[in-house]
């Protein structure tokens, strides 16, 4: 499909001995949303790593619109308009924050420049309160903010978050949550991996399920709604 | 069958559970002398909480989802009834905890226990109130409305599907002011 942006295709990722990922697939097209949920420990977070080159799958392919990827360089797939905002942030707390900023501000892979740094700014207003202090003195919302304003700075065509509400108070994560909306309907496409399936299922038009390494689902957040089922089944909630 | 308009109600509870959730752990912050009582933004959050929750969330509540499934379920009346009635005792629910913030704005540390249980009795009958309407009318809801129910009820609920927007942003506005200037461990400030 021309409009694809990111695939896996029967990854199978290991980490030593401990056979993780199970001959998954993904696939993403522009503008879409995804929700990539799971339980703890399911692989959620390993194939994200796997797509980008954090960790090498053993076999099966990833291609990033429909080149071959596999064997890229974190930073080659990041050029492709893949934006990562992990686990754990990963600001550079040494830098301050509109240095962390600018320093990732770059065109898009088709040149535009709709996230600039005032945009950013406005988007997070908390930000610029905080403009010329380190990232150590931030605190986690503030963090979070920050890198997810980091990752806007590349113009990306695809913005993975992985657990971007973890350990966040309940109003600071819902002033996330208020805020990946708004990107969500600039287009951009995301993939989101959150513990809180109603948020990240009312964002996304899709959702995907890992168990064991293992896509149990795949299917759109509305039969999500109407078959709660899944949820209870696959997520024990 | 979409029914989004379930994902629009459970984003609005959550975002009245966040409030909640932030405001009880201001008061317990208070009680324990880890913060100050900031008198303003108990206001503002009140003040949320009075122009969404119950002035957009429980009209659209009343005038949609319960009107349907009123034609569609006999089960579900008397659910409904006792839902309909606390929406109508909302602004005076509302009203007990302004009263109870004023009394502890001009006495202080004399007015707190007041405060506080007053903010614990809202809680605990908001709680019980969203978990009824999740518990009992959501799965009534998907048993008995028909498709044209859920179209009409949809596009009802989507008209306005951010519950922190408001129709000019100005309770988004609102929502993240409270965000910037709530301490930790409940906002970004202090």
């Amino acid at each position: 499909m021309s409009n694809m942006l990111l695939e896996a295709k029967e990854v199978h990722t290991y980490y030593g001995a401990s056979h993780i990922l199970h001959g998954i697939d993904f696939n993403i097209r522009e503008g879409e949303g995804i929700a990539l949920m799971g339980r703890n420990g399911m692989g959620k977070s390993t194939l994200i790593k796997s797509m980008l080159g954090i960790v090498r799958p053993r076999h099966g392919r990833v291609l990033v619109r429909g080149d071959d990827y596999t064997r890229a360089r974190t930073y080659q797939t990041a050029q492709q308009g893949i934006a990562y905002v992990p686990e754990g942030r990963g600001i550079f707390k040494s830098l301050t924050v509109r240095e962390n900023l600018l320093m990732s501000a770059r065109a898009g892979i088709d040149g535009r420049r709709e996230w600039t740094f005032d945009r950013v700014m406005a988007t997070f207003p908390r930000l610029g309160e905080r403009i010329n202090n380190g990232g150590w003195q931030l605190s986690g919302g503030e963090q979070q903010m920050l890198t997810i304003g980091r990752a806007l700075m590349t113009n990306p065509d695809l913005l993975i978050l992985d657990e971007a509400t973890e350990g966040l108070a309940p109003l600071i994560a819902m002033e996330i949550w208020r805020i990946v909306k708004e990107i969500r309907k600039t287009g951009i496409a995301t993939v989101i991996v959150d513990k809180n399936h109603g948020a990240v299922t009312s964002i996304c038009d899709r959702a995907m399920i890992l168990v064991k390494g293992q896509v149990v689902f795949d299917g759109t957040s509305e039969e999500i709604r109407v078959r709660p089922e899944l949820i209870q089944q696959h997520l024990g909630v | 069958m979409s029914m989004k308009s379930l994902d629009v109600i459970r984003d609005e509870h959550r975002a009245l559970a966040a409030m909640l959730s932030g405001m009880r752990t201001l008061v317990q912050g208070i009680e324990a002398g880890r913060l100050k009582p900031d008198y303003d933004l108990f206001a503002s959050m009140i003040e949320y909480i009075d122009k969404v929750p119950e002035k957009v969330h429980h009209p659209k509540e009343n005038e949609y989802l319960f009107a349907k499934l009123r034609l569609r379920s006999s089960e579900a009346l008397p659910v409904i009834e006792a839902l309909e009635a606390e929406h109508r005792e909302g602004d005076a629910r509302i009203a007990t905890l302004r009263v109870a913030l004023a009394n502890y704005r001009e006495q202080g540390d004399a007015a707190f226990e007041g405060f506080r249980d007053a903010l614990k009795t809202y809680v605990e009958q908001e709680w019980h109130h969203m978990n009824t309407e999740e518990g009992q009318i959501f799965p009534l809801a998907k048993a008995h409305l028909t498709a044209e129910d859920w179209a009409e009820i949809d596009a009802a609920f989507l008209a306005n599907d951010n519950p922190w927007q408001g129709a000019a942003g100005e309770y988004a506005a609102l929502f993240s002011r409270i965000v910037n200037i709530a301490p930790s461990p409940v906002g970004l400030g202090g």
